[in-house]
């Protein structure tokens, strides 16, 4: 203690009996107190260095650095320490002026006679507590004719603020984001004229069934959502060793078919077999690793942050610092999944108390913690699904919303335990999302039947933060699945083969399914080796093993097995060297390690064509990549929102870019277009807009008068390039 | 702006802003909130703004390089476990330090650096290159909750380029396609949470480097510059700027200006090594890791942040000795002693060493007998087995060893001639000194860039620190 510090605290001490004579008035006293010193870092949502004393309960938790005060001793509180601190680096309050000796006084006093606090008194507001149970809403009436409930609900807030609706947005540019945002891709130049032309009233909601009546369009847009949300790849880590599989095949189908949200959910919890197990499972990495980072504790962290929009990540170390989750509720989360008894792991480190199988919202009901993993797994998809679950609607028709509207009604979508904008408009579409029987697509279409949805984009000078006021659609940028399938769509450059061999025949569906029973595909391995090419010594049989999984009727391998026993094969080149007898005709393949390998599903006769590859189907490669499409090792819930210079760079001089323009160009150049009427077609077709004729001279002059493919090719660039191109508003 | 630990007068909230200012500066808006750094060592004053990884991916063997042991040459029927080092120990240019036969170029520049002995690694049960290189990159041990960041894109995001023009993180060497674990590698590759800003320029071929920064393959310039030209006439001319002029949009133009301003600059030449003068060429030699030694003097030069150079890592070749571990090595050692001892004379002779961080390191280390570590439960590895030499593939070091690997520092700030930590002279060759973990070396690497290692950024809500929870200690006696 410096001599200083003696002086001030020898003063304290007689000012304290002057008034110890009287107990601590807490409301009088100490509430203005800690209103001028602590409560612009410690109430409300501010948690500076982890403490809250919004109520008494906060205080006594304590923050980062442990308990803060302890009842009947001032002297041995860090409250107090930290307020007498001469140390510049820690003394409190940080900012403003030191607290007065006649203030402290009275703060020692209140931790000395047990921190008495009026429970009806709290400090700040406390920290936003999210309802669970769904709420009906009652619309307010509608104004100017917008009847629809998500305009009079926003249009009451605008009136309320004194703000005016958003006006509409033109025809083209609602036709140009509703195909983006819906399936993808773009409208064509002759489905632009004929919306224009269109005079029909109904004619945004006619136009809307139809985009979202396209079943493969919408499942290939889609599929890029949830395979972020569900971490579904078809390379990345763990497929070599086997520890980890994919759902793509569950996954479109049920895309397709528009599953209702609530049985997919359950089948993803709950598989039925093993065709949606891959989510729940999770990455089985090798080796030792963390114990927050077991399987178990994945699919504690997994379904929450996808299903709730709860981060367990914090939780399954260590009780949060940020929220009310607590390591024991990770844990007995992860039990519910756990094959064995769990023991629960604090920061890497066993802490003997084991887990119990337990649902996270007992309010709904619970897990039997004595039935099997399959049972429990049941029982939990039942309480994630269960009507009563509010919380798990708010969280999937906030993830759409912020898909469509640019922006969360609450924000970041994962942090569902914030505060909406907007509470009656999040309330009413969870309400309405089940009620519609939890059908996504319909949803979407509700959404985008709203005059809201069919706004002119606001225009933000800077990303909107905490203090974001709702005032129209924000626009998006174009993920990287977008940017290149309407690339491909508009230069007919779409690669020929996809990675995730699924069923996209655009025949009917009851035709071809008729035609397959017909002739089921045959296959009979000849020969599969597997090893050094070429070098027998090392290769390895898996004739037998392979017959024994098309037996099975699973035709999708992956090319690189784990061994039981030795590995004779270990070496640089592996492949899988294959021959099968399909339907009677010999076939050959030779496979490099870590490749995805599927037997061509032969489809019979008369089948129809599939749709052009889209970007969600083939495997990442370099250029998505650097647009943002993210490699699946964690659950990913959304995409950079800006380029970046490297991005431009690759954009400029990338080869696969260029490789896509230039074969686009001579695909281009064979329709025998003028350049006039090429620019214009283009423009029509990317923007959904004529150029204006100042925009038209210089377009024509890039493509010259008789155009060649460097000169196409650089028409298209610089459509391409285009901010008004990659971003959808 | 890189903040200056080593200034006491600075307070913690003053630090504080200056981070936030640092950070702000950095990045875009999708970044995370820098959190304050409530604890002050006592650091240098940082002297480095630049700094090179030279990444010798597989797992280098220090008894074969940069910490000789007792040397048995190759006898047929000699037993393995007396084996140590399969190569005699050379003088360098310090008294007291002695390395490997085969680093003589190196060993003449010795008393340029400081020589860390006792480097160490935790023992993750099964040995994975992909895992220990992950945490080696990142500081992080995977798998995580989050991406983790590179430490490069550390440094980009909390230094910002040194010059404006030149990407700020550069990786030369390592292709992340064609190769096995090229998921692994791309995991870690990566700005991770900071988002792709921060990321690397991959330059996986040397010499094909320029590539990146010139037009696409078979443009003329003059129609690339023309290209641009008419980009940006259509941008003005585009009768929605103004209403549409949000900041996605003027971001987006920002993003391709800087692009084509780097593509169009004088500092692009750095990217092509042919306008090196030949016998300058020549000292780098003609290997791939040579010329990637090259490119990284001459993009320091020009004002790149923190570039890595590696040997590759490609699963069982290079320094992922798993048999004929001897002869493998001379040759790696004689890849890389005349390129890195070259690296460190022209920086000096450019007045850059003593701002210009070199690290050389590697994954792990390697040893004739033990996996892991002493008492490690991780599967043996080595594909030539033997108790006793029979032929010249069993004579090398074929098991990974993470308890006492050595890294090799140059310039920087770093002391000359000098040896910090020390491995003991019998088997198991543990670290016995000094030991450094990977949280402190990257604090002692971040220590000298100037940044704290206790530096962290907002992500979901959590801090996400430089050096593991910010607890990575600098190893304060090298400098």
């Amino acid at each position: 203690m410096t001599i200083i510090q003696r002086i001030l605290t020898a003063l304290f001490t007689i000012g304290l009996a002057a008034s110890s004579l009287h107990a601590v008035d807490f409301a009088h006293d100490v509430m203005p107190v800690l209103k001028e010193h602590c409560a612009k870092c410690h109430t409300g949502k501010k948690k500076k260095g982890g403490l809250a004393m919004n109520t008494r309960a906060e205080l006594l938790a304590g923050g980062e650095n442990g308990d803060v005060v302890i009842p009947g001793k001032a002297s041995k509180s860090l409250m107090i320490e930290l307020i007498e601190s001469l140390d510049d680096l820690e003394y409190m309050p940080p900012k403003g002026d030191r607290v007065p000796p006649k203030d402290l006084a009275i703060l020692k006093k209140w931790i000395n006679e047990g921190l008495p606090w009026d429970a009806s008194i709290t400090l700040g507001k406390s920290a936003w507590e999210p309802p669970l149970k769904p709420r009906t809403v009652t619309l307010p009436p509608a104004t100017n004719g917008r009847t629809h409930p998500i305009d009079r609900i926003l249009d009451a807030s605008l009136a309320k603020r004194k703000q005016t609706t958003p006006s509409r947005s033109s025809d083209a540019a609602f036709l140009r984001r509703a195909t983006l945002d819906s399936v993808g891709l773009l409208p064509t130049p002759e489905a632009l004229q004929s919306y224009l032309i269109d005079k029909a009233p109904n004619k945004q909601s006619r136009y809307i069934d139809s985009l979202l009546a396209n079943d493969i369009a919408y499942a290939d847009h889609w599929l890029s959502t949830w395979n972020d949300l569900l971490r579904n790849d078809y390379t990345g880590t763990g497929f070599i060793t086997g520890g980890r599989n994919q759902i793509t095949n569950w996954l479109y189908k049920s895309l397709q078919e528009n599953k209702p949200y609530d049985v997919f959910v359950r089948e993803l919890i709950a598989p039925p077999n093993k065709d949606s197990a891959g989510f729940i499972n999770g990455i089985k990495w090798r080796g030792d690793v963390n114990a927050s980072q077991t399987r178990e504790i994945q699919f504690s962290q997994n379904i929450s942050q996808v299903f709730l929009g709860i981060n367990m990540k914090c939780a399954s170390c260590h009780d949060s610092f940020i929220d009310r989750w607590k390591l024991a509720e990770a844990y007995n989360l992860a039990a519910i999944y756990s094959e064995k008894p769990l023991e629960l792991n604090r920061c890497d480190k066993p802490t003997g108390v084991m887990a119990t199988p337990k649902w996270i919202f007992p309010e709904l009901g619970d897990i039997d913690p004595k039935a099997p993993k399959n049972e429990r797994l049941k029982q939990l998809a039942a309480l994630m699904t269960h009507p009563e679950n509010g919380r798990f609607t708010r969280t999937i028709v906030n993830r759409i919303w912020e898909r469509l509207m640019g922006r969360g009604i609450v924000h970041p979508v994962d942090a569902m335990d914030s505060k909406p904008w907007n509470e009656d408009l999040l309330d009413y579409l969870a309400v309405r999302f089940a009620d519609d029987g939890y059908d996504l697509r319909k949803f979407i279409r509700f959404v985008m039947t709203s005059q809201a949805y069919q706004s002119r984009s606001v225009i933000l000078k800077k990303e909107p933060g905490e203090d974001y006021v709702y005032h129209g659609p924000i626009a998006k940028r174009m993920t990287a699945e977008q940017f290149l399938d309407t690339i491909w769509q508009v230069t007919a450059t779409n690669p020929k083969n996809p990675t995730a061999k699924v069923n996209r025949i655009l025949k009917p569906q009851s035709a071809l399914k008729e035609a397959q029973k017909r002739e089921k595909p045959k296959i009979v391995i000849k020969k599969a080796l597997y090893g050094v090419k070429g070098n027998a010594s090392k290769q390895i049989n898996l004739t037998q093993k392979i017959q024994q999984q098309v037996d099975r009727g699973n035709f999708t391998f992956n090319a690189s097995y784990k061994f039981a026993g030795k590995d004779p094969a270990r070496g640089v080149h592996k492949t899988l060297e294959i021959e099968y007898l399909l339907n009677g005709k010999l076939i050959k393949s030779s496979l490099k390690e870590g490749t995805q390998f599927n037997f061509v599903s032969v489809h019979p006769k008369g089948k129809g064509p599939s749709a052009a590859v889209r970007a969600a189907l083939v495997k990442n490669d370099f250029l998505m990549r650097s647009l943002g499409r993210p490699n699946r090792d964690q659950v990913v819930t959304s995409r950079p929102n800006e380029l970046t210079t490297l991005q431009a760079i690759d954009l400029a001089n990338g080869d696969t870019l260029a490789n896509y323009l230039q074969s686009g160009a001579k695909h281009l150049i064979s329709q025998k277009k003028s350049s006039q009427d090429l620019s214009t077609w283009l423009y029509r077709y990317t923007l959904s807009r004529s150029p204006t004729a100042a925009e038209l001279s210089i377009l024509t002059a890039i493509a010259g008068k008789d155009q060649n493919p460097i000169s196409v090719e650089d028409l298209l660039w610089l459509v391409f390039m285009q901010p008004e191109f990659q971003i959808i508003r | 702006m890189p903040m200056n630990p080593s200034d006491k007068a600075i307070s913690r909230r003053k630090l504080l802003k200056q981070l936030g200012a640092a950070s702000l500066a950095a990045l875009g808006t999708n970044g995370g909130r820098a959190w304050g750094n409530s604890e002050q060592g006592m650091h240098p004053t940082a002297k480095a703004d630049s700094c090179i990884v030279i990444w010798l991916a597989g797992g280098m063997a220090s008894p074969e390089t940069f910490d000789p042991k007792r040397y048995l040459p190759f006898k047929k029927g000699l037993e393995v476990n007396k084996i140590l080092s399969t190569f005699p120990s050379i003088d360098t240019s310090v008294d007291n330090i002695k390395i490997s036969q085969g680093l003589e170029n190196i060993a003449k520049v010795m008393d340029r650096g400081t020589l860390i002995r006792s480097a160490v690694q935790p023992d993750l049960g099964h040995i994975l290159h992909s895992r220990h290189q992950y945490h080696w990159h990142t500081g992080y041990v995977p798998p995580l909750t989050v991406a983790a960041p590179h430490i490069g894109a550390w440094m980009a995001k909390v230094l910002g380029p040194k010059n404006p023009i030149v990407p700020p993180f550069i990786n030369i060497g390592q292709r992340l396609e064609g190769v096995g674990e090229k998921e692994e590698l791309k995991a870690f590759t990566t700005g991770g949470f900071f988002g792709t800003q921060f990321g690397p320029m991959n330059l996986p071929f040397p010499q094909d480097a320029v590539r990146s920064v010139q037009p696409p393959k078979g443009m003329e310039p003059g129609r690339f510059s023309n290209r641009y030209k008419h980009y940006q006439k259509l941008i003005d001319k585009n009768p929605n700027r103004d209403w549409m002029s949000d900041y996605q949009q003027e971001s987006m133009i920002r993003s391709m200006d800087s692009a084509h301003l780097l593509l169009q600059s004088k500092e692009k030449h750095a990217f092509d090594l042919t306008r090196e003068p030949k016998e300058s060429r020549d000292l780098y030699g003609e290997s791939r890791f040579g010329k990637g030694c090259l490119l990284a003097r001459r993009l320091v030069e020009e004002g790149a942040r923190f570039i890595e150079v590696t040997t590759e890592y490609v699963p069982f070749v290079h320094w992922d000795t798993h048999e004929n571990g001897h002869t493998t090595v001379k040759r790696l050692k004689k890849e890389i002693d005349q390129p890195i001892a070259q690296l460190i004379l022209d920086l000096e002779k450019r007045g850059l060493l003593d701002r210009t961080l070199v690290v050389i390191a590697s994954e792990f280390s390697r040893d004739m007998m033990i996996e892991g570590t002493t008492g490690s439960n991780a599967k043996d590895q080595s594909r030539a087995k033997t108790d006793k030499l029979q032929e010249m593939k069993h004579y090398g070091l074929h098991r990974h060893f993470t308890a006492g690997s050595s890294v090799a520092m140059f310039g920087g700030g770093v002391k000359r001639g000098h040896i910090h930590g020390k491995t003991a002279d019998e088997r198991p060759l543990v670290a016995i000194e000094n030991p450094v973990s990977v949280e402190d070396l990257h604090a002692t690497i971040f220590t000298a860039m100037g940044i704290n290692p206790k530096t962290a950024y907002e992500i979901e809500k959590r801090p996400f620190f430089a050096t593991k929870d910010g607890h990575g200690k600098a190893v304060m006696d090298i400098f």
